[in-house]
């Protein structure tokens, strides 16, 4: 009986030590598995440039439309996006007198100049406004500021609208140029690259929260913070990693020249890659090793 | 009878049509052109915001609606009277009225307040301008989008071989947009000047025509008016000298109403002056434009 009963504990220690060995290998791996995500999530971030950057969009929003209200002299300039959603502008950036007053207006996309172009796609400049005080969006009137002038550009990024921005008010002339629909064009483009890119970085985020979370008690979570942060900084001292990063924002900004272009780029960058991978030595280009 | 490769049949001459010769193409005025034609007759549809028939510079009348919304199970047409969304069909409504004053005007509203399945909705308006025997469609809107090309251009040649004139605004952004590169439609961007029978011929496509379209006065939403700059605005002027000329010489060909434009337009002239001087450079000024018969 005893040594029936010694066997049985012995037994179910072994059990339990093996039920434990099994515990720290599944939360070995599942802590494995978190760092590997995470590992491939901050890769992207770092790839796409928008690791450091978590609140500079917006600031570098605004000072996309305070440069463009300067370059094109006007008094009041907006930057509004889509929100696909409710089909409705939603002001981002709000420059002017009435700036404060008008940021937390929505208008639906039916509405307005902005409405329009946001709608069609195309520029618009257009002069007189206050001849026609029923155009003008309920913002206008809401307080109390009816531009004479405006001009109206869409933010497009990849074919498809993500916001608008425009300037009232040409300081130094009636109306707004042909020429100034070129500039803001500019303009409304370096705000579409910003957006996109923090919203890639918002993205991220969310990934990145998800795997954090997804990893569940069995990881420390200030043990995977630690992590990341060691990783990033370990990233930005590598220097293929650095060297990675210029070119890929060179692959960005050629691919954002065009369909074409980008096919151009990655066919020629492909066609290095098979060159290498034919020849078994490596390049010793100047500055090469 | 001979055996005949393929689409050879119809140059079978005991078949072949005989045609009347047009004049020569030196010769043509204004005057040949479109003199006392109002456009009457002439089927123009607006694709675009759609139209405020209560506008006075629309009139109070337009001839058919059709408003084109993507539902879930398809597209969805409405034939009721509709109003402009924004005023931009209003305003091209009000500029191809001022020149071909009694064409008959359709609106076919793909623009709303909305951002859904645009190219979609767009590619069905022209479609429906197609199904239902329009001889001009004014497009001053268009898309950049690759995934429509291919039904565009299917479209546009459908058109061009209809004898239906897609008068097409070019993009106001240096990308291109469909259907206005495309060889079969009459593409037109703005020129500075007011005169609406004024416009110029391109030798570099793809536009190949410019017309009125920077700060140019405009009829717009719900009875007002504005001054715009846009390429959409110079569109309708052809449109409407398009829609003038078909009234007076109906069933012309595509090609045949380019070669027109090409004749009348200001800075194509004669080879040698009335003093037999050589044309010289291509220069135009307000003042040196010929003549222009409303």
């Amino acid at each position: 009986m005893t040594e029936a009963s010694g066997a049985l504990s012995e037994a179910l220690r072994t059990i339990e030590d093996q039920q434990k060995e099994i515990d720290r290998l599944q939360r070995r791996l599942s802590d494995e598995r978190v760092a590997e995500d995470l590992r491939d999530a901050l890769l992207l971030a770092a790839s796409t440039g928008a690791i450091a950057a978590p609140s500079h969009h917006s600031r570098l929003l605004t000072s996309i439309v305070e440069t463009a209200a300067r370059v094109i002299p006007s008094d009041a300039a907006s930057l509004f996006l889509i929100d696909v959603e409710s089909q409705e502008l939603v002001f981002e950036v709000a420059l002017g007198q009435k700036a404060d007053e008008v940021k937390s207006f929505r208008l639906p996309l039916g509405h307005g100049i902005a409405g329009l172009v946001a709608v069609s796609g195309q520029p618009m400049a257009i002069t007189n406004v206050e001849s026609d005080p029923r155009h003008a969006s309920d913002v206008s009137q809401q307080v109390g500021y009816v531009p004479h002038s405006i001009l109206c550009c869409p933010l497009v990024y990849n074919d498809e609208t993500v916001g608008v921005l425009e300037l009232l008010d040409r300081r130094g002339a009636s109306a707004y140029s042909p020429a100034d629909i070129d500039t803001l064009w500019h303009f409304a483009n370096q705000a579409a690259i910003a957006l996109e890119q923090s919203r890639t970085y918002q993205n991220l985020t969310e990934i990145i929260t998800a795997v954090v979370e997804s990893a569940g008690p069995a990881v420390g979570r200030s043990g995977l913070a630690e992590r990341a942060r060691n990783f990033t900084r370990n990233l930005e001292e590598d220097r293929v990693y650095r060297r990675s990063l210029v070119m890929a924002d060179l692959v960005r900004d050629i691919a954002w020249r065009g369909e074409d272009e980008m096919v151009l780029c990655e066919s020629i960058l492909r066609d290095i890659a098979a060159f290498l991978d034919s020849r078994s030595i490596t390049l010793h280009a100047a500055g090469g090793q | 009878m001979p055996q005949r490769p393929a689409y050879s049949d119809p140059f079978d001459p005991t078949i072949l049509p005989v045609l009347p010769r047009l004049e020569r193409l030196e010769d043509i005025t204004p005057e040949w052109a479109w003199g006392n034609s109002d456009g009457t007759g002439v089927k123009v549809a607006v694709i675009d915001s759609g139209i405020d028939a209560g506008h006075p510079d629309v009139g109070g009348h337009i001839d058919g609606y059709v408003a084109i919304t993507e539902g879930p199970d398809g597209m969805v047409y409405s034939t009721d009277p509709h109003e402009d969304v924004f005023g931009h069909g209003t305003a091209c409504a009000g500029i191809i009225k001022s020149i071909a004053p009694s064409c008959e005007l359709y609106s076919v509203r793909v623009l709303g307040p909305n951002l859904g399945g645009r190219g979609n909705v767009f590619a069905a308006g022209l479609r429906w301008a197609l199904d239902n025997g329009m001889d001009v469609c004014n497009l001053s809107l268009g898309t950049t989008k690759q995934a429509f090309y291919a039904t565009l251009h299917d479209l546009a040649d459908t058109a061009y071989f209809r004898n239906t004139m897609l008068v097409t605004a070019a993009n106001n952004m240096p990308t291109p947009s469909f259907p206005s590169v495309y060889a079969s439609v009459i593409a037109v961007a703005a020129h500075s000047e007011l005169n609406p029978y004024l416009f110029y011929y391109n030798p570099q496509p793809p536009v190949e025509f410019g017309a009125p379209g920077i700060e140019v006065r405009l009829a717009w939403r719900a009875g007002s008016y504005i001054t715009a700059t846009g390429n959409s605005f110079a569109a309708p002027h052809i449109a409407g000298i398009v829609a003038k000329i078909l009234g007076k010489h109906p069933n012309l060909t595509v090609f045949q109403m380019k070669a027109f434009l090409h004749a009348l337009a200001t800075n194509v002239r004669p080879r040698r002056d009335d003093h037999g001087d050589e044309l010289g450079a291509p220069h135009i000024t307000a003042e040196s434009t010929v003549e222009i018969v409303p």
